[in-house]
């Protein structure tokens, strides 16, 4: 009967429920634990999207094919157009009507898309302000539709809905049929520094301009298994989402301009001089260094005098969303070759002489070394060239071909901050290559699906840059100087005003700071997946996967989430949903270290409850007794001697049940510490723990993310240990982008303000 | 001859801040790729009587800015400014940063600037502040270039937290401790 008393008491003891506590009935509640799967989230999965991440056995996507004429009026700014649309329906759906996106006409007079913006009256204008605003009459940029015809040259009806034009169709399209019809057009070119945009000219002193023209053309809306047809207008931000398709475009410019574009040039011989020919066939050999084409004296000849003759460039590219080009007579033109896999890509770029020195030295090289790190990270640039062109003002990237900013000053001299900024663009702007050029998620809806995506590559290829061309590092940086994706950059944000912050699973259109929200915070987010939570060789091998499943496909966001657990066998479930469906941060701290020694005799604890049970204390079953270090019963003398010394029955346990061989093994701590982790943040994380012994060794231990799983506020973590810990620091190398820091050592550390380290510097 | 130069820069200043208030760029197409923002730390430090400031601001912003209002060669690089760059920036900021403390205001120094990548750090104390029961702030730093710029202004004061963000529609920010 004793016996089995004293069982049951150590049943309970070592349960640690000695004084059952009665609550009063809360109520119930629904599931609200961070850990919980994304089924209301995610939508369901089907044919066309498996569960997976994969596309499924019935994906399909649209195919639109384009030949397209285009004229450019220099003089007038204006450019006319004919194309043929080809439009193939793959989708099991009968389509009665064609949706095509109109760009322009977010410049159209009637446009809609200033109205959305807020603003006020301020009491003083700079009057070139003023009269833009008040005075001037609107730029009319939108197009000018002169008709719409099927193949036998009969009138099409159409609607035009702000930036979107519907088609009426003779007859459905039903599933796995074709249809083709032509449209004519023109529209006012826009100055991209007066009037802004993402294409348009620049002029320049000397008469001449520089041409940098994409949505010049009526593009086919995406149809989809998501969404049907595309219908959120394009109000000015927020991407584009194009169906891929073969383009074949004709475009006639002055004789003395140098263009490229989109696609292969199909009459290069016809287009350059035998001299520029027999440069470019260096170029194609040249692996090191660029070979220039056109250069600074050859481009001022040709900018003297403007040619009155017209030649016509012809360009074909297959497989691709998109297509832009770029056109001046003030050009200069150097190439360089880049083997990807077995295949030779020519990395090109194309600018006015003020772009250099900066833009000969950096900007062909900086389009090469991005092509080898992103195809490292997801597939080989499939593409067979990829071109840099100089716009000032500007950014933008279409396949193969992208249109970036940085300009020396007038003498010729820049900053560090320039050269960086320009080489961190380019880099940025060619990588849209992979995301969203050929991975095609639809940008207006989710601008992290691309713009994410990038900069979180964007980072790997800069650092691969500096290392690559170590010269382009000025003496104080060790690496490259990247801006955004490590986790320190991002607590400003992530730690700031929570009405100005916005999920990043948002439209683009609706949020406040489109930068952080949609380009700094996903990139980080992925930049400490790979890094903290998944480790770079299981990360690495989802992303390629999610990659190559989806290059020259349309993918969703979940299409992303699933594969990346599909691939690496790990739940992220809880990750996707704190760092991309809430605005919530990561903060996580010691609150409280207690600090234990065994005692030689029973202490009150054990007592208690020898006294609840009606036993004496000496009845109880074999234990071991610990003492708090403050508390009363702490007496120095527990300090001194071994383990097995201080406590009789842990020895006599130890003699029963192991040989002599296998104590031998045994360690034997001295000290036992319970530590409280407290989390105010949001966000879940590995808790990463650094221990410093007085040794002066030190231990990294990470408790995966799902110790939190039972309580989100504050956990307690027992250690045992040979050697006393003289301090504890969480998140020592800062890779979680903890907002507070002022929490995470113990003894608690004073940090210093940046403003006091200032302050300080300065003083001395 | 120093004083010469300075005397005109001051001159200079006060026609461009008397005439150059705030221009609101309607119709204005938000450049790509890019968000108007600053961020400025206020602490006030009770053992040290001190309200110490830190404000973060885009360097590439501001140094549009500068080349439109003082020099169209100005470059803010730490190995190619001109001794100028310091000057603009002090007057720029007491200009368009203002903080009352208890209804008075309160004189600001200037302790200087440092950059990290494209980030200009800017340090600012009022010293002598024995308590703080109200707080007032005023931040139209860059609203004459930017018509969408925000200045997120976050404070640690009497061991409260407190953010809020200054645009042009709410230029100024009140805080009350009583």
């Amino acid at each position: 009967m004793k016996i089995i008393k004293i069982l049951c008491i150590a049943l309970i003891v070592s349960s640690g429920n000695m004084f059952a506590q009665q609550e009063e009935q809360k109520s119930g509640k629904t599931n609200t634990n961070k850990f919980r799967q994304l089924y209301d989230e995610f939508s369901t999965p089907n044919m066309f999207r498996t569960g997976s991440g994969a596309p499924g056995p019935a994906y399909y996507q649209q195919q639109a094919d384009y030949v397209i004429d285009i004229e450019l009026d220099e003089k007038n700014k204006r450019i006319h157009g004919f194309e043929t649309i080809t439009y193939t329906n793959n989708s099991p759906d009968a389509l009665n009507y064609l949706w095509i996106q109109l760009d322009q006409n977010r410049r159209a007079k009637d446009s809609k898309s200033p109205l959305i913006e807020t603003s006020t009256i301020t009491e003083a204008q700079i009057v070139s302000d003023f009269t833009k605003s008040f005075l001037k009459e609107k730029f009319d940029g939108g197009f000018n539709i002169e008709d719409v015809k099927d193949i036998n040259g009969n009138t099409l009806a159409f609607t035009i809905n702000r930036t979107m034009m519907r088609v009426e169709l003779p007859e459905t399209i039903q599933a796995g049929s074709k249809f083709s019809f032509s449209i004519k057009w023109s529209f006012n070119i826009n100055n991209h520094i007066t009037v802004k945009g993402r294409s348009g000219y620049e002029d320049f002193p000397d008469g001449n301009s520089n041409f940098v023209i994409a949505q010049f053309y009526p593009r086919m809306a995406v149809y989809n298994d998501v969404e049907g047809w595309q219908n959120s207008q394009f109000w000015g931000k927020g991407e584009f989402a194009l169906p891929f398709g073969n383009f074949e475009v004709n475009i006639t410019v002055p004789s003395d301009h140098i263009l490229d574009g989109t696609g292969r040039l199909l009459n290069r011989e016809e287009m350059y001089s035998r001299e520029m020919m027999k440069r470019y066939k260096l170029a194609k050999k040249s692996y090191n260094e660029p070979v220039v084409i056109v250069n600074t004296e050859e481009a001022e000849k040709a900018s003297k005098q403007a040619s009155k003759y017209n030649k016509t460039w012809k360009l074909y590219a297959e497989n691709v969303r998109d297509f832009a080009f770029a056109t001046s007579r003030r050009y200069l033109l150097d190439m360089m070759a880049v083997k990807i896999g077995d295949r030779d890509v020519m990395a090109v770029s194309l600018y006015p002489k003020e772009g250099n020195p900066l833009w000969e030295k950096w900007s062909t090289r900086t389009v090469a070394s991005t092509l080898l790190s992103y195809s490292r990270m997801t597939f080989d640039y499939p593409y067979h060239k990829a071109i840099s062109v100089h716009a000032e003002n500007l950014g933008m990237e279409y396949p193969m071909i992208c249109f970036n900013r940085g300009r020396p000053n007038s003498d010729g001299t820049y900053t560090d901050y320039v050269k960086y900024r320009l080489i961190s663009l380019i880099v940025h702007e060619v990588g849209h290559n992979f995301f969203p050029m050929i991975v095609n998620s639809d940008e207006r809806q989710w601008t992290w699906m691309d713009e994410g995506l990038n900069v979180f590559l964007e980072l790997i290829a800069e650092q691969d840059f500096g290392e690559r061309y170590p010269e382009v590092l000025s003496p104080e940086h060790k690496r490259y100087p990247t801006r955004r994706g490590f986790p320190n950059q991002i607590i400003p944000y992530m730690g700031g005003d929570q009405d100005y912050i916005s999920p990043i699973m948002s439209k683009g259109l609706n949020i406040h700071q489109l930068g952080n929200n949609a380009y700094a915070k996903p990139a980080t987010a992925l930049n400490i997946l790979r890094e903290t939570v998944m480790g770079r060789e299981l990360f690495d091998y989802a992303f390629k996967e999610y990659a190559n499943r989806w290059m020259f496909k349309h993918p969703t966001p979940e299409d992303f989430f699933r594969t990346m657990e599909d691939a690496s066998a790990i739940d992220l479930d809880w990750y996707w949903r704190g760092w991309f469906y809430t605005t919530d941060w990561v903060d996580i701290g010691i609150k409280d270290v207690k600090k234990y020694y065994v005692s030689s005799k029973p202490n009150d604890y054990a007592r208690s409850y020898a006294e609840q049970y009606k036993i004496p204390v000496d009845s109880l079953p074999p234990m071991v007794f610990l003492v708090e270090q403050n508390s009363y019963e702490f007496e120095p003398i527990m300090q001194e001697g071994e383990l097995l010394d201080k406590s009789k029955p842990l020895k006599a346990y130890l003699m029963d049940n192991f040989t002599e061989a296998e104590r031998n093994k045994i360690k034997q701590p001295k000290y036992f510490y319970t530590i409280t982790f407290e989390k105010p943040g949001g966000l879940v994380m590995p808790l990463i723990v650094e221990y410093n012994y007085i040794d002066g060794t030190k231990e990294k231990v990470t408790y995966p993310a799902q110790t939190w799983r039972h309580n989100d506020n504050e956990i307690t973590k027992a250690v045992a240990s040979e050697k006393e810990i003289l301090s504890i620091k969480v998140d020592p190398e800062q890779e979680t982008a903890d907002i507070d820091e002022s929490n995470n050592a113990w003894p608690k550390e004073i940090i210093q303000s940046k403003f006091e380290k200032f302050k300080s510097k300065s003083k001395r | 001859m120093i004083f010469k130069i300075l005397k005109q820069v001051i001159n200079r200043l006060s026609l461009v801040f008397g005439f150059v208030l705030i221009l609101v760029l309607f119709n204005s197409f938000s450049v790509l790729h890019k968000f108007y923002v600053s961020i400025t730390q206020i602490d006030y430090v009770e053992e040290q009587e001190s309200l110490q400031i830190t404000s973060r601001i885009f360097i590439d912003d501001l140094e549009d800015l500068f080349r439109e209002l003082y020099d169209k060669t100005i470059v803010l690089d730490v190995d190619q400014e001109s001794e100028m760059v310091e000057f603009y920036i002090e007057s720029y900021i007491k200009e368009k940063f203002n903080i009352k403390i208890n209804g008075e205001n309160v004189t600001m120094n200037y302790l200087g600037k440092e950059y990290e990548n494209d980030i200009m750090f800017c340090y600012l104390e009022m010293e002598n502040i024995k308590d703080i029961n109200a707080i007032e702030i005023s931040n139209k730093i860059l609203f004459d270039k930017f018509d969408d710029q925000k200045n997120i202004i976050r404070l640690k004061i009497n061991n409260k937290n407190k953010s809020f963000v200054l645009t042009q529609d709410e230029q100024i920010g009140l805080l009350n401790f009583n």
